[in-house]
């Protein structure tokens, strides 16, 4: 009991001591787990999108409902049926009807009522989703159904979804590597910091290994130091992820509404992965730059 | 107690050039023996004294002390080799921000010796010392005599088997030199094994105990009731 009071103690001295250090520690910290969070909620929506989207459609060949152009009759839909799976590009078609839409969109956007509020069974156009042997064959689908009639248009959805993955795999690698740059540069300042609060008190760690202290006592209170800001910097981070994350996403999910979005859940989900990177970085950097001063 | 056999030492200084501290020491310390470590500077002293706590190991040679062959002792059980050896510094190594009780309170604190124990030790030591009323004293207090008294009652306060003192006089003038070597003479009487390397010749001539004399890092005497040298 006293011994962890003496530990905790001599690390809390060692923060308030070098406060302008402790400070720079927290505050790098915070900026490199930000953009791993902000990194890693990314890939999160990567996932969320992709799980959604991939292996499902590749191509929609939308009905006319009478809204934009006179309805599709049944006879009309089963022609274009046949004629689709005649076809030698296409590997696989099925029809959604407009009450099938409208349950994917119900489930897709589940947790944003308004939008859900704010549509029908009527608004949705039924489709026909079409898989292709080769993706790339495109062309062939769109010249051959575009004139039918009932028709109302074609879409190849990949563009529409690979557009938003690429552009979001990109700034997600550019976040984790800025990420991995940063908390590198943090573990070197956390380190350093270590360094200088271990010289400052270099008297008394002399003393207690010289009287027999044991190897962790002498260290605990550096490392401990170090896990104190990492901590902090991971909290005051994931602070910010969570204030600003499902507000971003909310804005966004208004302006495409063909995609579901990450909220509040995923951003809890990473506040373990960012306190074990900021525990774990602190804790090796403080140990590193022990292991030189303090053995013997 | 300690046993050195053989027991060499070099250091590298500069590029190419290298220092034989100790050059094949052979010494054997019994049990409650109090034994001065003499010669110039430069003669290993220091060196040997540093072996004998693990702060560096031998090139070569064996080095045991309290039962424990130090070559072979794994690195997390020096502390516990360091528990059984009290060790009295030339300039004290006081914390300057802690008072006369908790310097000799902390080294009993951080070898997580329980509260009870250390309110009822210290005192007992700080008394032995001569003291008592110096407790709530800083370090900066203190003079030189008693700062080095405080040392020592830090260094005996775990009751070491062993206690080690490098030039413990070496800042002091003659008269409280000769009072710390009482002091010294009441702890070995204890049947604390004491080992102290110096210079001092007035007091290694006026103590006669047992001299080890170093040259160049090889004994070149060991005597017991000697004198510092043979030729003054």
């Amino acid at each position: 009991m006293a011994r962890w009071r003496y530990v905790l103690s001599e690390a809390l001295g060692g923060l308030r001591r070098n406060l302008l250090m402790s400070f720079a520690v927290i505050l790098s910290v915070t900026v490199s787990l930000t953009l791993l969070g902000a990194g890693l909620l990314l890939s999160e929506q990567v996932d969320l999108a992709t799980d959604d989207w991939t292996g499902r459609v590749e191509v929609s060949i939308f009905l006319c409902d009478d809204r934009t152009c006179p309805a599709i009759t049944t006879e009309q839909r089963q022609r274009l049926q046949q004629d689709l799976e005649a076809q030698p590009v296409v590997a696989e078609v099925f029809y959604e009807s407009k009450r099938e839409a409208y349950d994917r969109f119900t489930r897709l956007f589940a947790d944003q009522p308004t939008l859900v509020e704010a549509i029908d069974v009527a608004t949705l156009p039924a489709s026909f989703r079409v898989k292709l042997e080769n993706p790339a064959l495109f062309g062939v689908i769109r010249e051959q159904f575009a004139a039918y009639p009932g028709v109302e248009e074609i879409v190849d959805q990949r563009d529409v979804l690979n557009q938003f993955l690429r552009f979001t795999t990109l700034v997600r690698n550019g976040a984790l590597g800025v990420a991995l740059i940063q908390l590198l540069a943090a573990g070197v300042l956390i380190a350093n910091t270590i360094r200088v609060a271990a010289y400052a008190r270099r008297e008394q760690t002399a003393i207690m290994k010289l009287v027999g202290a044991s190897n962790w006592y002498v260290r605990l209170p550096f490392v401990l130091e170090g896990i104190i800001a990492g901590a902090l910097g991971a909290a005051v981070s994931w602070g910010v992820l969570y204030a600003a994350v499902p507000r971003v996403t909310r804005d966004l999910a208004r302006e495409v509404e063909l995609l579901p979005f990450i909220g509040v859940d995923q951003v809890i989900a990473v506040a373990p992965i960012m306190l074990a990177a900021g525990v774990g970085i602190a804790a090796l950097s403080s140990l590193a730059a022990l292991r030189r001063f303090i053995h013997v | 107690m300690i046993r050195l056999e053989g027991v060499t030492k070099t250091f590298r200084r500069g590029r190419d050039g290298e220092v034989t501290a100790l050059d094949d020491v052979s010494v054997e310390v019994t049990k409650g023996e109090f034994v001065f470590v003499v010669g110039p500077s430069g003669s290993g002293k220091s060196t040997l004294m540093r072996l004998l706590t693990r702060e560096q190991r031998p090139d070569d040679g064996e080095v045991w002390v309290a039962g424990k062959n130090l070559r072979r002792l794994r690195s997390w059980k020096v502390p516990l080799l360091r528990r059984e050896i009290g060790y009295v510094y030339q300039d004290f190594k006081l914390l300057p921000t802690k008072s006369v009780r908790e310097n000799v309170s902390f080294a009993l604190e951080v070898i997580g010796r329980r509260r009870s124990e250390i309110r009822e030790r210290v005192p007992e030591v700080l008394e032995l010392v001569g003291l008592t009323e110096k407790s709530d004293a800083m370090p900066h207090e203190l003079s030189g005599g008693q700062q080095q008294r405080v040392s020592v009652a830090r260094a005996f306060v775990n009751n070491p088997r062993l206690l080690l003192a490098d030039e413990p006089t070496g800042n002091l003038d003659p008269g409280t030199s000769v009072e710390i070597m009482k002091l010294l003479d009441r702890i070995n009487r204890t049947g604390t094994t004491v080992v102290m390397a110096t210079h001092d010749q007035a007091i290694v001539d006026s103590m006669r105990r047992r001299v080890v004399e170093l040259e160049e890092g090889r004994v070149v005497r060991d005597q017991s009731r000697g004198v510092y040298g043979y030729g003054g």
